[in-house]
């Protein structure tokens, strides 16, 4: 780790350079890079200072943040043309995405999905239909012979039963979750509104005020609900950061950690919360909800003259 | 071949051995806090006292190149302080250097 701290300072200076060696390459080849900047920098057989053009033009497009630089500057410093550097960041990203993925959906268009789910229904009712009428010449098989089953007929079976008794299980779609996202809004500099917040709680079946406090101790301030059920949290927040501690919210306490169905209620039990699954049965404990260690922000002088 | 009754096997020597690292209070809980403006606070509580805070801190302090403080706290004991959003460096760090296993981190904050 040691060799690491020396690193820093280093890198730093290494980017100052390469800025200005930027602006020398830029100067040098407009021309390549006005036209390069459609072509991403996949092509083998250009030669080593094209290449780093087209680098260059790709991390100034993708505006993204420093870190990624530093691997791209690290790049271009060891000029390596076969690495094309555009693949690491969108990777990442991708897993992003795999990590928010919770099967929950922050939808503003709801009438859409409505209607889609409508569609969906009569596909399965068609479906269905169409099942219970194989099931039922299977069965007529069955009923007047005396042979074995085959093992093919007897998986068939099982199969048209599970589609029978629950189409979307085997259809392989996962149920999806969703919910009108959080309407976030800004009053004055210091404080934010979370508009439909009791809202969302009636969604999710839960009480707001458990929901208050997750609220509160994850993003680490004060809040309260206020006369129009709104609550009021202090400190800058966007929509989307309201949207992560939500997910996590619903990861752990609204989702079943079983079966992972949002059919579930929360119970209180000598002083610990617990999970009832009202899709699978299961019950399990979750985490209370602890604010942790809060730093002094504020005022120190006020906070020792209430003490006093 | 020797007579299972015989062994000397301690049944609770997995309980005492989990006691000590459990997943609850082995946690270490990587918070953020606003401050005014759009500056920000990094709070690392739960690290084992058996390390010294005041290297780490120290290490943290070079590696991110911020401020950073060792506070004492009466129920939480010594908690790291570090100035901005150091989130993702701290946890990348602590990886890295083996104080704290990944499933022992929890980050907290938006």
């Amino acid at each position: 780790m040691d060799e690491d701290m020396i690193f820093d300072p280093s890198l730093k200076k290494k980017k100052k350079k390469k800025t200005g060696f930027d602006m020398d390459a830029a100067l040098a080849g407009e021309t390549g890079e006005s036209t390069s900047v459609e072509a991403p920098a996949e092509t083998g057989d250009v030669d080593v200072p094209e290449d780093d053009n087209l680098d260059l033009d790709n991390f100034g497009k993708k505006k993204k943040k420093k870190k990624k630089t530093f691997f791209n500057l690290e790049e271009l410093e060891n000029t390596l043309p076969e690495t094309p550097p555009t693949e690491e960041p969108e990777q990442q990203e991708d897993e992003a995405v795999d990590d928010l993925d919770l099967n929950i959906d922050f939808t503003n268009a709801r009438k859409k999905k409505k209607k889609k789910n409508i569609d969906e229904f009569v596909l399965e009712d068609d479906t269905k239909g169409e099942d219970q009428e194989n099931a039922d010449d299977q069965h007529g098989v069955w009923v007047g012979s005396d042979r074995d089953y085959t093992y093919d007929e007897l998986l068939e079976r099982v199969f048209d039963i599970m589609r029978e008794k629950n189409p979307s299980m085997v259809s392989g779609k996962k149920q999806k979750f969703i919910m009108r996202p959080p309407q976030v809004v800004r009053i004055g500099t210091k404080k934010t509104s979370f508009a439909n917040f009791t809202e969302i709680c009636k969604t999710l079946h839960r009480q707001p005020k458990h929901l208050l406090d997750f609220l509160l101790a994850e993003l680490g301030t004060s809040g309260s609900v206020d006369g129009n059920s709104q609550l009021i949290i202090k400190g800058r927040f966007q929509q989307k950061q309201i949207e992560n501690v939500l997910r996590r919210y619903i990861k752990e306490y609204v989702t079943c950690h079983t079966c992972r169905s949002p059919d579930t209620i929360l119970q209180k039990d000598t002083r610990l919360f617990f999970l009832q699954c009202e899709t699978c049965g299961s019950r399990c404990s979750v985490a209370s909800i602890k604010s942790g260690f809060q730093a002094v922000t504020g005022k120190r002088a006020a906070i020792r003259a209430k003490n006093v | 071949m020797s007579i299972q009754n015989l062994n000397t096997f301690d049944p609770f020597a997995d309980a005492i051995k989990s006691s000590e690292d459990d997943v609850q209070d082995g946690l270490v809980h990587v918070r953020i806090q606003q401050r005014n403006g759009r500056k920000t606070l990094t709070t690392v509580q739960g690290l084992s006292s058996e390390y010294d805070l005041k290297k780490i801190v120290r290490a943290c302090k070079k590696e991110f190149a911020c401020n950073g403080t060792v506070v004492e706290h009466s129920e939480y004991g010594e908690v790291l302080q570090l100035q901005g959003d150091q989130r993702e460096n701290i946890c990348q760090w602590l990886i890295k250097s083996g104080l704290v296993k990944p499933e022992q981190l929890k980050v907290h904050g938006f």
